[in-house]
């Protein structure tokens, strides 16, 4: 259980694309980023969202991305929030990013989606906003 | 390429300009943006701010030709648009096949056309079936029919095509890594309406490597390389019409490759193909006449245009002096632009059809025989019919309104475009011996050099947007507040349950005995593949694939079996 981070600790973020969707150029250039920003990024591909529930829970993350442009995004984010809510594990951060149709977004916040970062969105972006929101938790 | 006297004048009128230039400079400098200090291309390649002949007085003139004449720098044929258009290709795909048929059916009834009234049928695979399943599998909720049409067996096909001549078309099949299972199923299709392999046109993507590039689920390389070849041996054995591989140099650039990297990179793979296929017993001229590729058309306009000039003369003379190809149509490089997605943007939308009318016009001037050109919408959701209806009104005003398509190779001769045209080449030859150096395209991309060297272009892009030194309008400058976007295409919801209704009947309904036969063979000649040397490729595997096909095998078995033997994984650990 992290939802806490220790003083000094590094923040941890899971970002996740499915294996199928192609469109990777973006969430690589924001890992690559948050590692700069001295966050700890774990990327994975997968296929299934317990995949990435699994991933977030073995590596103990504060933040879940998942970057989707290719659309299927909504089951993903349903099976995924579903998962780590069973797996004790719902104070993680999930964020979207990717190509995510506008009239999605409702949903998505609904369901305890936090941020979602459209085309065209900075990478400082994202990295501003986890700092701000995990700032809150952390002592 | 010019006489003295002519050198002489050019070098004074030069000299003369540059002064005049100069003065400029001084004046304006400091108010004058950082591009006019040293112009570059976006792929970094110095310009100057004016030619002249003297530019390209060291340039043989054999390089630059004639259109339709070796080494094909100004364009395949000696008529370029005057006998007939380009062809329209605008992908399509969404949906059901039925649904995915009133797409193609629309943009018919819109005037899309081919060579010499023929159709061609761009048709993209949907999301499920690029991850090689079926839509019932778990994986698939959510899935089906997005991004392209749902179509998972030969009855699909039927659905697909139903009441059309097969003979009368050109159809795209635009897959991933289930290129196999997609051609057989079409094979199969076609052979239950009386015809035989080879009276079908068309293309297979067959490119295995689009893995090297972005993090998705592949073949090992080596594995898809020889799918690739087995697929080519089968081709050349019953099908010389039908167009085997699709080098993917749109891929490269999406993912942030540069114009040099895109040519440079299709050029290499190139090499290691036809390399393998003659270790596969088959002459150079036998395979080359039958690819074809897909190349994106981006923002830099003549960097574009001179880019496929340079992959003519590149392709052609390393074909011919390499591997002897005689034929001409070994040497030709058949282009299938796809209008750069990557260049557009979701603010404001309208600004991409300007975008996409200079990527059209600068492939236009550039000679390529076919173009899809990217919806407005793009950057959202799958095109509306209404935004995919004006994608190809681009097309049409360019064909028929601009008289561009007069005259071969607008361009020919401009000092500019012809120096610029041998800088490509040249910076893309060098990129070629870089990857042969290190054993080759697949060599290359195994070790991750060909990832790496694609993202550090796609980082240099990124910064140089962030930072508002490559603008992007309505991006990072000419910034609005708009409303959100008005009609997005959206998906009828009953379109997984059909499919996957559609599946279920098909597997209870299907002659088992025949289906267990034709997946036991097909699995047999999977494993065997996956031992084999280049020079045991014989096609066997596709015929194998077909008869799978036939016993309607659907797309998730017939890729089940695949991975399974030759092995599935995501490619970089990152």
């Amino acid at each position: 259980m992290s939802s806490e981070i220790a003083p000094g600790a590094p923040i941890r973020v899971l970002l996740a694309k499915p294996t199928h969707d192609s469109h990777d150029r973006g969430v690589r250039l924001v890992a690559k980023k948050m590692r700069e920003a001295g966050f700890e990024v774990i990327f994975i591909n997968f296929l299934m969202p317990d995949e990435v529930v699994r991933a977030a829970v073995d590596e103990d993350v504060h933040v879940v991305g998942i970057s989707a442009s290719s659309g299927g995004h909504l089951v993903i984010f349903e099976d995924l929030l579903a998962g780590l809510a069973t797996a004790g594990r719902d104070d993680v951060v999930v964020i979207a990013g990717g190509v995510i149709p506008p009239g999605d977004e409702a949903t998505l916040r609904e369901w305890g989606v936090e941020a979602i970062f459209g085309p065209g969105t900075n990478a400082d972006q994202a990295i501003e906003m986890i700092k701000q929101r995990l700032a809150a938790i952390s002592p | 390429m010019f006489n003295e006297e002519t050198l002489a004048r050019s070098r004074e009128l030069g000299k003369a300009w540059h002064a005049q230039y100069g003065k400029l400079v001084e004046k304006f400098g400091d108010s004058a943006p950082e591009r006019s200090k040293s112009p570059a291309t976006h792929s970094g390649l110095p310009l100057k701010p004016a030619y002249f002949p003297h530019d390209i007085a060291d340039l043989d003139d054999d390089l630059i030709g004639a259109p339709g004449a070796y080494p094909f720098t100004r364009g395949n044929l000696a008529a370029q648009y005057q006998l007939m258009h380009w062809a329209n290709q605008p992908v399509i795909g969404y949906g059901l096949p039925e649904d995915t048929r009133n797409r193609m059916d629309a943009l018919a009834e819109q005037g899309m056309i081919g060579y010499f009234g023929q159709r061609f049928y761009n048709l993209v695979y949907d999301l499920v079936s690029h991850e090689g399943l079926d839509p019932d599998h778990p994986a698939a909720r959510g899935r089906v029919g997005q991004c392209g049409m749902g179509v998972y067996s030969k009855a699909d096909m039927d659905r697909l095509f139903a009441g059309m001549d097969l003979t009368q078309m050109n159809v795209i099949h635009i897959t991933y890594y289930q290129v196999v299972p997609a051609f057989a199923q079409y094979i199969a299709l076609a052979e239950d309406r009386g015809l035989t392999p080879d009276q079908l046109r068309g293309n297979s993507m067959n490119w295995y490597h689009q893995s090297a590039y972005v993090g998705m689920s592949a073949f090992p390389p080596r594995q898809g390389h020889k799918l690739a070849v087995e697929l080519i041996n089968y081709c050349a054995e019953h099908m010389p019409r039908w167009n085997t591989t699709n080098f993917f140099g749109y891929g490269a650039e999406e993912a942030g490759g540069t114009a040099v990297e895109e040519i440079g990179l299709m050029l290499a793979y190139g090499i290691d193909l036809v390399r393998a296929c003659i270790a596969s017993g088959l002459e150079a001229d036998q395979a080359l006449p039958r690819f074809g590729f897909q190349i994106a058309q981006a923002n830099d306009f003549f960097e574009e245009v001179c880019k496929i000039r340079a992959l003519r003369r590149i392709w052609a003379t390393t074909m011919k002096e390499r591997f002897g190809a005689e034929d001409p149509r070994s040497m030709h490089v058949r282009i299938h632009t796809h209008t750069s997605g990557v260049s557009l943007t979701a603010q404001q939308p309208l600004v991409n059809l300007i975008r996409t009318t200079l990527h059209a016009f600068g492939a236009a001037l550039s000679g390529v025989q076919a173009m899809e050109v990217s919806a407005y919408d793009e950057a959202f959701a799958i095109p509306t019919e209404e935004a995919a209806t004006l994608a190809l009104r681009v097309q049409q005003v360019i064909q028929e309104e601009t008289n561009i398509t007069s005259v071969s190779d607008p361009l020919g001769g401009s000092y500019y475009i012809e120096s610029l045209t041998n800088q490509i080449a040249e910076a893309a030859l060098a990129l070629v011996d870089e990857i042969e150096a290190q054993g080759g395209y697949v060599a290359a991309q195994e070790s991750g050099w060909l990832r790496r060297r694609i993202e550090a272009s796609a980082e240099h892009w990124r910064e140089l947007v962030d930072s508002g030194e490559r603008t992007m309008v309505g991006l990072n400058k000419y910034q609005t507040d708009e409303p959100p976007p008005g009609e997005l295409f959206a998906l009828d919801p009953e379109v997984e349950e059909i499919a996957v209704k559609r599946i279920e009947e098909l597997r209870a309904n299907r002659d088992n005995r025949r289906w267990e036969q034709a997946m036991a063979k097909f699995t047999a000649a999977a494993e065997a593949l996956a031992s084999k040397d280049f020079a045991d490729l014989d096609g066997s595997l596709i015929e194998a694939a077909i008869e799978a096909a036939r016993a309607d095998a659907t797309t998730g078995e017939m890729m089940e079996v695949l991975k399974g033997a030759l092995g599935w994984r995501a490619p970089h650990e990152f």
